[in-house]
């Protein structure tokens, strides 16, 4: 595994915490020379350097910043990116018969519009180069796959779900360039995204009775998904979205 | 507050690395094993035909220290696997893994055409096979009660159908949801299940299917070959380490949140 991604160059947006953070470091682990990209200009330089990478610094909603991000970045790391991760997103709960316009916008331009503006530039840096391959990995969320009325919240689902969709077309657009594009569907992981635990005694419940493996996960154990599907162990492997959830989608 | 959340991630690992490969004499299951003796482990190859034994003594020789057994055993007979299983145990003085790779690919006619023992005869491998063994290795698990992974290899067709494939699709479908009745099962004993789904593979098993597509479109073989390689978006058969590295990282600790899944290896055929 060490090694495994010797002379890849890997772009992680929202890569500053949480999932984001803990694939980035895998991914400097295993070899490779990996870029940051958020929002928070002093919060993203703080974490790029505990793992030894680039900070570069741009709102996945805006078109123009995330272009020049993504071309400092690949400046910054000697070449074209061939690892795309696109970890940035919000989680936001609010009812169907309470939640905005606003807030619905919002969540789909950072977590749907974002994945693909960070993902077409990386993408067209490859195609620029002429370089063939790459690796796209998308996050996705269990959220995609099933509904829950005691956290609700239509529009991150619908904007993970539009991941899966946007996922599966970039797998059939961009199959003849040799790039490979997946997704992974986390469940209860357990970083300062997570709600479920706002009630201790709740949130233990859902997981005694909804999570086979009965526990949260680690931003570690999504991390090393995404490492996976990112890597040429993955070589035939595309369009598919993969959850990494203790098996609550088996219920 | 999640402080009382188990943090220890490898509660959902596999602690040590003793496997039980079947189906293991040639094809997917012989590259799975290959694979799983480079990563460390030690492996029971289990298969029906007698050429395991050749197939283990083989990669013994090449394998730095770890233990490697061949055992002949029909998986569709329920005193063959308890033998098989039983035996692997002794060797390997444990299991941690097991691939659940055994299976035919049955006669490609159409259900009009199908004889009920030709049908069975699929489910019986393909589905009861696949029950029997995880059945076996899971009461080894539970005995031992440290945790396990087990992957059971499904299939494109189990994924969706095709005009000739009842049998077969049929039995594929069963094994992805006994994959997640097993993930349910097991998952309070920290034991995973996953499904690997492969596409068209460059194994004996596909070209059989492309003799049979070459004579229904009234082509040679290559141009039929060539007809199914133009229908993956990735342009290319898949091979026995496609399936062997997605293998090799479940039954890995990497994978220790990954339960009840199917892991589609097909080069974007079916997107799921």
């Amino acid at each position: 595994m060490t090694g495994a991604f010797e002379a890849r160059r890997a772009l992680v947006s929202g890569g500053a915490g949480g999932i984001g953070l803990a694939t980035a470091r895998l991914l400097v682990d295993r070899g490779a020379r990996v870029a940051i990209l958020d929002r928070d200009p002093a919060i993203t330089r703080d974490a790029a350097a505990t793992i030894d990478g680039v900070a570069v610094v741009a709102d996945v909603r805006d078109a123009e910043q995330v272009a020049a991000a993504a071309a400092e970045a690949a400046h910054a790391l000697g070449g074209p990116i061939d690892v795309c991760v696109n970890a940035a997103g919000i989680y936001r709960i609010a009812s169907l018969l309470e939640l905005g316009p606003q807030e619905w916008d919002e969540v789909i331009a950072i977590n749907l519009r974002g994945s693909w503006l960070v993902a077409r530039e990386v993408v067209r840096g490859l195609v620029e180069a002429g370089v063939r391959g790459g690796a796209i990995v998308n996050i996705s969320s269990t959220a995609a796959l099933i509904a829950d009325a005691s956290e609700p919240g239509a529009h991150y689902n619908a904007s993970k779900a539009g991941v899966i969709a946007l996922t599966k077309q970039m797998a059939a657009e961009w199959a003849p360039h040799g790039v490979r594009a997946n997704a992974v569907c986390p469940g209860v992981i357990e970083t300062s995204m997570l709600r479920l635990m706002d009630d201790p005694v709740a949130g233990q419940a859902y997981l005694d009775h909804q999570v086979p493996l009965g526990r949260l996960g680690q931003p570690e154990e999504v991390a090393a998904l995404i490492a996976f599907l990112a890597s040429d162990e993955a070589s035939y492997v595309t369009g598919v979205a993969v959850p990494v959830d203790g098996g609550v989608t088996s219920i | 507050m999640v402080g009382h959340v188990s943090r220890d991630r490898r509660q959902g690992g596999v602690s040590g690395n003793r496997a039980i490969v079947t189906g293991a004499a040639r094809g997917l299951g012989e590259a799975v094993a290959s694979r799983l003796i480079a990563d460390g482990w030690h492996v029971a190859l289990v298969d029906v035909v007698d050429e395991v034994e050749t197939t283990a003594a083989g990669l013994a020789a090449t394998a730095r220290g770890a233990t490697v057994v061949g055992i002949v055993a029909d998986v569709s007979r329920e005193d063959d696997v308890e033998r098989a299983v039983t035996r692997a145990v002794d060797v390997l003085g444990g299991l941690d893994a097991l691939v659940n790779n055994a299976g035919i690919g049955g006669s490609d006619t159409h259900v009009v055409d199908t004889s009920l023992g030709a049908f069975r005869r699929v489910l019986d491998v393909n589905l009861v096979g696949s029950f029997l063994v995880a059945r076996a290795v899971a009461t080894v698990l539970l005995a031992q009660g440290s945790g396990g992974a087990i992957v059971n290899l499904g299939s494109i067709l189990g994924q969706r159908g095709e005009a000739g494939s009842a049998a077969y699709s049929a039995s594929k479908a069963g094994v992805a949801l006994l994959t997640q009745t097993l993930a349910l099962e097991l998952g309070p004993h920290a034991i995973r299940v996953n499904t690997v789904a492969p596409g068209n593979m460059a194994t004996e098993m596909h070209w059989e299917y492309v003799r049979d597509l070459a004579a229904q479109m009234g082509v040679g073989f290559d141009d039929a070959r060539d007809h199914v390689r133009r229908s993956v978006p990735l342009g290319r058969h898949g091979i026995g380490e496609d399936i062997a590295g997605a293998v090799a990282w479940l039954v890995s600790d990497d994978a220790s949140y990954v339960t009840g899944q199917t892991i589609g290896v097909n080069g974007g055929v079916v997107l799921s």
